[in-house]
């Protein structure tokens, strides 16, 4: 039987078994609906309260003169005139900011540079790097006093690319590590020497990444007030990762962490980029301390655009084949190149083990990987961190391996994909899959694309089909930097606390623990609230600020894809405390076992009876009613507990699983390419894609088009452009293209639910799916679009010049 | 210089810098916080206000061009209470995410309401271009639009 026929007489069957979970059966009254958005009221009428909406009183500005070079020395800096225009208080350089903190080290280096601090010290490294600080009493006089600056520099050869950087004699950005290579390693999997003897073929290209960035609309806001009276440093910020951060500031600020506190309110957006705002924190609350007033600093997009970005790269990947169709190894060497910011060094390599061999059973592979210093910006874990170039180098191979042994792209890669009932499957790596049906995701996306008759509407037009599978890892293990550098590693991503309290007026108040970015936290909460407590939503309140006070975990913040599992999971662990709690009072007060009460809307009633409590009773009984607590009972209605999912495995570099869930998704596009414009439509995107058991479908579907959006403008428009000194070319909105309205299509969503066995609901991730897997997706359909030209992709941004050289040999 | 300004029906009277932006005059002096600055090179669209019932970006001016004038906010859009229809056309289509660039998409829904009996998807995509949305991927926004003009009517 043809693989079209075998695929046409199994739909059926598929459309049957896998659409569903168990729990859609069971009756849930607030998870799995489209509940509207708690957060969309404030934001409709103008009143989320961002970072930049919030003041402090005497509110002080500060603004930030960044290099101009990409390598230079600086020589000498006066800042005299500056400091004498009125309305001026305090001009900080790197001579005090070194004298003051501590240089940033490398999380994944066995070697850290030394020399870098979160302000230039004698040297510039990239292009915008700050140098100089400046507070004022408004914000227009703060950027007055850049002007007023005279910074002498000398200037040094830049490193540009890979082969500048690695060639003997090479300017060095780190003089004290003596090369530009920050981080070298290599691991096998497997016997791949034997797999690739033994292949009937071999398939190899150097695929290529280059930089680009999510920038959400909100840039960075840093509002820090140090409070003498209270000696207490007190900080809003637009922070991703306060968790770290507080502890990255307390050091670096020689502060005990209880100083301090980080109040992060609604963000405009984070993707990753939100992640590296602690370097700033550092710098204006040294200004505030160093001032006695609060001091806010407001990003421009400008600066937002110097960086941080996702690394350039490049990646050699070869595949070993057999006769069948089958993919028996894979080598792969992947070049990160960093920019210099040791701190992060490595980070886009090392997640890649999470999805590496993506949806396919490959038996064995080895990966080698450098990190490479150069004189590019820093680089920040945005969207999907390295994980949208594996899956865009991988799937781009899996098209040419399919070419190779004369398969269509769609049967090639059910041919390899893990069968579902291996699941839960285990990489060579480590890295557990732990649930998911990989070929049902595959063949759903290619009956609701039609697939075949795309296939067929080609003739005679420059349409091209495109299929990627990707894998969306969530919940991190972070202990994979550790896998290069000696030492036990001192973090993880995979728990959270949460602090819930019914109230004294009978509220059920919940702590917001993974700062709001958009993806739609407050809600989520709200219906886990809802549905343990049986409660009306109007008497929740989930707080939309998160506070560093309220207690937490180490590394708390919104990233790696962990709400849905680990902050969601603490919530739960301290709202089932809580109810136990409230049951037993209720008890108590109704002289009935807990085992016979159940929460109904608001009140604690006996199973099966009329016979109920107000829950403003019993917060009555806990607050105000001590005398009369059942004996051995502590007053007080607020729990603060904890999770932590014990799937993460300790590290060594034979075993180790770097993320915990694993969402997957099929993306099938059509695009129809014009040659002579370079111009690329699409004409059709399907995305079917399983994050597990759902939530809130309208939340979910959301973030699978927007992510899969910014994936568009990764592969057909965005890109940092410098020129040959290493200047940034791509400052302002204009220069660097985000896809508008127009350019992103009507993007259709099938959701598919399998339950993950290893959280709390059977969640998994959603929010950087698209980001991951629409890369290799457009690509292959714009390939396809150009086979008579016989073009390959193995780089982007497909911009219209781009295509216009490719399809004229250029 | 002195301006006088009208902003949702109320006149502000003030004495502010020549060089003063509008969109800062309505943030910092104003008080309303719902207009937001993305980029400050016209590009976004976050800090999208109606003046004289256009719709402008409030960087890209000066306050006191603005003199004499009539500015509409999001905060403008509530009457007694009750949200508009735009706005309950996009919550209840999950139009926003983060919400940053909401407002100013929703100023330029009030006015697309305004001008036109009519708009298709894809006259809808091209009439709100220049209005960023870094989070929806636009699909949700657009629904939105269209459904803002269904309950409106013709």
């Amino acid at each position: 039987m043809s693989f079209r026929a075998e695929y046409e007489t199994s739909s059926d069957r598929y459309k049957r078994d896998l659409y569903h979970s168990t729990y859609v059966e069971t009756q849930l009254k607030y998870i799995g609906k489209k509940f509207r958005r708690v957060e969309d009221r404030d934001i409709v009428r103008g009143r989320m309260g961002y970072a930049d909406d919030i003041d402090f009183p005497g509110q002080h500005y500060a603004a930030i003169l960044h290099s101009p070079y990409a390598h230079a020395l600086i020589k000498s800096i006066d800042y005299t005139e500056a400091l004498n225009l009125a309305g001026v208080k305090y001009v900080l350089t790197g001579e005090e900011v070194a004298r003051l903190t501590k240089p940033i080290t490398a999380r994944a280096a066995p070697t850290s540079p030394k020399t870098q601090y979160v302000m230039a010290y004698r040297k510039v490294r990239y292009m915008g790097e700050p140098v100089v600080a400046v507070v004022a009493e408004n914000k227009y006089v703060a950027r007055d006093a850049l002007d007023l600056i005279n910074v002498e520099y000398e200037r040094r050869p830049v490193v540009r690319d890979l082969d500048d950087a690695l060639r003997p004699g090479a300017p060095l950005i780190y003089e004290e590590l003596g090369t530009n290579v920050v981080i070298h390693d290599k691991f096998e999997f497997g016997d791949v020497e034997e797999a690739f003897q033994r292949a009937d073929k071999t398939v190899k290209r150097r695929i290529g990444i280059h930089r680009y960035s999510s920038t959400p609309l909100e840039t960075y806001v840093v509002n820090a007030n140090y409070d003498k009276l209270r000696d207490l440093l007190e900080v809003v910020a637009t922070d991703q990762q306060p968790g770290r951060t507080v502890q990255s500031v307390a050091n670096l600020l020689g502060l005990p962490m209880s100083k301090i506190r980080l109040i992060v309110p609604p963000m405009g957006g984070g993707f990753g980029y939100k992640l590296a705002v602690w370097q700033y924190i550092a710098i204006i609350s040294l200004l505030s301390m160093l001032t006695g007033r609060p001091v806010k600093w407001i990003q421009t997009r400008s600066e937002s655009l110097y960086g941080p970005h996702r690394p350039k790269g490049y990646m050699d990947v070869e595949l070993a084949l057999s006769s069948s169709g089958k993919v028996t190894g894979m080598r792969l060497t992947d070049w990160e190149m960093d920019g210099n910011w040791p701190y992060v060094a490595g980070l886009y390599s090392l997640i890649k083990f999470a999805n590496m061999s993506g949806p396919y059973e490959i038996p064995s592979y080895s990966f080698e990987y450098y990190s490479i210093a150069t004189n590019y910006p820093p680089v920040v874990q945005d969207r999907g961190v390295g994980k949208p170039f594996m899956t865009f180098a991988l799937e781009r191979i899996m098209d040419v391996a399919a070419k190779s042994v004369g398969m269509d792209p769609a049967e090639f890669r059910l041919r390899n994909m893990v069968p579902p009932e291996k699941m839960p499957y285990v990489t060579p790596s480590g890295e557990i899959y732990e649930s998911g049906n990989f070929p049902a995701t595959l063949k759903k996306a290619l009956e609701v694309a039609e697939y075949w008759k795309w296939k067929e509407a080609k003739k005679g037009r420059r349409i091209g089909v495109g299929i990627s599978c990707g894998i969306e890892p969530g919940t991190s293990n972070l202990g994979y930097y550790y896998l290069t550098k000696p030492g036990t590693p001192d973090f993880t991503g995979a728990g959270e606390m949460s602090t819930v309290e019914l109230t004294p007026d009978g509220y059920l108040r919940v702590n917001m623990n993974g700062p709001e970015i958009g993806t739609g936290h407050v809600t989520t909460l709200k219906q886990v609230s809802c549905e343990i407590f049986d409660l009306d939503p109007e008497r929740v309140i989930v707080s939309k600020v998160f506070d560093s006070t309220e207690g937490h975990l180490g590394y708390s913040g919104t990233y790696s894809n962990a709400f849905n599992d680990v902050y969601i999971g603490a919530a739960l662990a301290a709202l089932r405390q809580l109810r136990e709690k409230v049951l037993r009072l209720a008890s108590h007060l109704l002289g009935t076992e807990p085992s016979d009460l159940e929460m109904r809307n608001g009140n604690v009633c006996e199973k099966g009876s009329s016979r109920c409590v107000e829950l403003s009773e019993v917060a009555r009984l806990a607050y105000n009613r001590l005398t009369f607590l059942p004996a051995g009972e502590s007053p007080g209605l607020r729990i603060i507990a904890s999770y932590s999912n014990t799937t993460a495995k300790p590290f060594n570099r034979s075993n180790f699983n770097v993320q915990l869930t694993h969402s997957n998704s099929a993306h099938v596009a059509v695009v129809e390419v014009d040659p002579q414009l370079g111009s690329v439509k699409i004409l059709r995107y399907v995305i079917v894609h399983d994050a597990g058991r759902v939530i809130n479908p309208g939340i979910v579907e959301g973030l699978a088009i927007g992510s899969t959006a910014s994936g568009i403008g990764g592969a057909l428009y965005e890109e940092f452009v410098f020129d040959e000194d290493m200047n940034n070319l791509s400052l302002t909105f204009g220069d660097y293209l985000k896809p508008t309205a127009m350019e992103i299509p009507d993007i259709e969503v099938v959701q598919m639910e399998t339950p993950a066995p290893n959280t709390p609901f059977g969640t998994k991730a959603v929010g950087e799916g698209g980001a991951i897997t629409s890369l290799a997706a457009v690509a292959n359909a714009v390939e396809d679009a150009l086979t008579d030209y016989g073009v390959e992709v193995t780089s982007l941004p497909l911009t219209p010049e781009r295509i216009w050289k490719m399809t004229r040999g250029a | 210089m002195k301006v006088s300004i009208k902003i949702n029906g109320t006149v502000l009277e003030r004495d502010v810098e020549p060089r003063l932006l509008l969109v800062h005059f309505i943030r910092d002096v104003a008080g309303l916080k719902g207009t937001h600055v993305g980029c400050e090179t016209g590009h976004c669209g976050a800090c999208t206000v109606l003046l004289n019932g256009k719709p402008v970006k409030s960087c890209q001016l000066f306050a006191v061009q603005a003199n004499g004038s009539e500015v509409e906010t999001v905060e403008g859009l509530e009457r007694d209470g009750k949200l508009s229809l735009e706005q309950e056309a996009f919550i209840d289509n999950f139009a926003m995410q983060c919400g940053y660039c909401t407002p100013g998409m929703l100023m330029i829904t009030h006015y697309l309401l305004r001008r036109y009996p009519r708009l298709t998807r894809e006259e809808i995509r091209e009439k709100i271009h220049g209005n960023y949305c870094m989070c929806t991927g636009y699909v949700q926004i657009v629904n939105a639009i269209e459904d803002a003009f269904k309950r409106r009517g013709t």
